[in-house]
């Protein structure tokens, strides 16, 4: 019990720790608030009325996904700093144990999301007063699915790469989640491979299951298999990152 | 007085290099051991073992009567250390970094704000403790990561390295700090600056290539080598007297 409490307090004070770091970096509050707002704005003004990809029931939750892809970026350099700079190393020797830090680094991601997701919900709900209903709602926490993806991704990368190189190689994950989840072109037209790869990758489902979770469609074959493919996708993903977080603590 | 620290036969490989070589030391409570050597010869290694950070290939070391082998939590409750690396939240003040690390050390939090004041008076840190991590001079984030160190009062303090990289002034302030510790715990620390290890050490340890060639007082070593200086003495056991 005594155990329980002191690991509880632990990952309490790693937790909000992380979710200091983050958000007390200016740059990280632009690329997570100001840049995927802005976009979503400055898209929906652009080219709403010209194409029906922008219309704010799709480009809303869609910006949530595409929003989270920089989470994993910022929650890989503080991995990835902390292991540079021996932060991580120092605090075992207070007999924390693996498990407690990447439960902190994801407890610290989750609100962030959360917030995220509110953030740019409640700006397609102010350009357009209709979206405002129970499945808007529902889609905010429906996006703590993509966004565990996304957070999977960034302690993946935040353990096997140096801070130098973490930002390129989740800029992979931003590109991907921009280039394959299909909002920003229309897929009429793409050759068959590319829309498979599509469908394959977890990038296009999680915006198709977020979007549909928006506008009510939620008890539908669509957005069932693109649940189940995030899902897939995220619990190896997740395994992975455990995995490879612990060989390389072990390592260090 | 009694020994805490009590090392037998420690050795710890990586793959075809052996950086700690069959290591035998007792270290008495109180004491401040410097342990020193060049580049490689095995100082942080021995330090990262008996913090429980890595494992031995082979021996076994007593902290305080618990090996480091087979009790590593109960030998962590009794050590803290200071590493070679900033080791601070960045985006975090002084004060939020003391808090953050006491709460990690299960201190209680009247405790904890009362041996912050406590350090907060002996590392003059309250003038900055309102300052990011980030933004302190190496000199303060020094003395952080050494307050951080001593907030659960261990009984064996670690430092690594402790003023590598400092300026002179600061480097000084550091000394006066560590001095003042012997009356509370027993510390280790590794440097390969000779005048720190004269200055602050009760005894020195010198290693080289991951054995422990020599040790004893900064005096019987120069006694021992027949050397005027202990940089002297120094050279005279790394190199076995062939070069002065």
């Amino acid at each position: 019990m005594r155990s329980l409490k002191n690991s509880l307090r632990r990952v309490g004070a790693l937790t909000s720790r992380n979710l200091l770091e983050i958000l007390r970096d200016p740059l990280s509050l632009a690329f997570l608030f100001l840049l995927p707002g802005g976009m979503e704005i400055l898209f929906y003004f652009l080219f709403h009325a010209l194409t029906p990809q922008f219309s704010m029931d799709l480009l809303a939750p869609g910006m949530v996904v595409f929003g989270q892809a920089f989470l994993s970026l910022f929650l890989g350099l503080l991995i990835a700093q902390d292991r540079e700079s021996s932060f991580i190393v120092r605090l075992y020797t207070t007999g924390i144990y693996s498990f407690e830090f990447l439960l902190s680094y994801a407890l610290a991601a989750l609100p962030i999301a959360l917030l995220q997701g509110a953030f740019l919900l409640l700006i397609g709900a102010v350009i357009t007063p209709s979206l405002f209903s129970l499945s808007l709602l529902l889609s905010l926490f429906a996006g703590m699915i993509p966004a565990l993806l996304f957070l999977a991704l960034g302690i993946l990368f935040g353990s096997l790469c140096s801070s130098k190189a973490v930002g390129g190689v989740c800029s992979i994950v931003v590109t991907g989640q921009s280039v394959l989840s299909g909002m920003w072109f229309p897929l009429d037209g793409l050759s068959e491979g590319f829309l498979f790869a599509m469908n394959a990758l977890p990038f296009r489902n999680a915006s198709v299951f977020l979007q549909n979770v928006a506008s009510g469609r939620i008890l539908t074959e669509e957005t069932g298999r693109a649940l189940l493919i995030l899902l897939a996708y995220t619990l190896v993903l997740f395994s992975a990152s455990v995995l490879v977080y612990r060989a390389k603590m072990r390592r260090n | 007085m009694a020994a805490v620290i009590s090392i037998s036969h420690l050795c710890r490989d990586y793959r075809d290099l052996r950086a700690v070589d069959d290591l035998c030391l007792t270290v008495e409570e109180g004491e401040i051991f410097a342990l020193l050597g060049v580049n490689g010869a095995g100082k942080t290694t021995t330090v990262k073992m008996l913090s429980c950070l890595l494992k031995p290939t082979s021996g076994d070391a007593l902290l305080g009567g618990f090996s480091i082998v087979t009790e590593p939590d109960r030998v962590k409750s009794l050590t803290d250390i200071s590493m070679q690396e900033t080791a601070i939240a960045r985006n975090l003040t002084v004060m939020e970094n003391l808090l953050f690390y006491a709460a990690v050390r299960g201190i209680e939090k009247e405790t904890a704000s009362a041996r912050i004041r406590a350090l907060f008076r002996d590392f003059g840190l309250g003038e900055v403790a309102d300052r990011k991590g980030k933004l302190l001079s190496g000199g303060w984030q020094r003395k952080l990561s050494i307050a951080l160190a001593l907030l659960s009062e261990p009984k064996i303090l670690f430092l690594d390295e402790p003023t590598l990289g400092l300026d002179v002034l600061a480097r000084r302030e550091l000394w006066q700090i560590i001095g003042r510790l012997r009356e509370k715990m027993t510390v280790i620390l590794t440097t390969h600056d000779m005048e720190e290890a004269e200055r602050l050490s009760d005894r020195v340890g010198i290693m080289k290539g991951g054995r422990l060639l020599a040790v004893g007082t900064a005096e019987e070593l120069k006694r021992k080598t027949g050397s005027e200086s202990f940089e002297d003495a120094f050279v005279a056991v790394v190199t076995g007297g062939k070069s002065k």
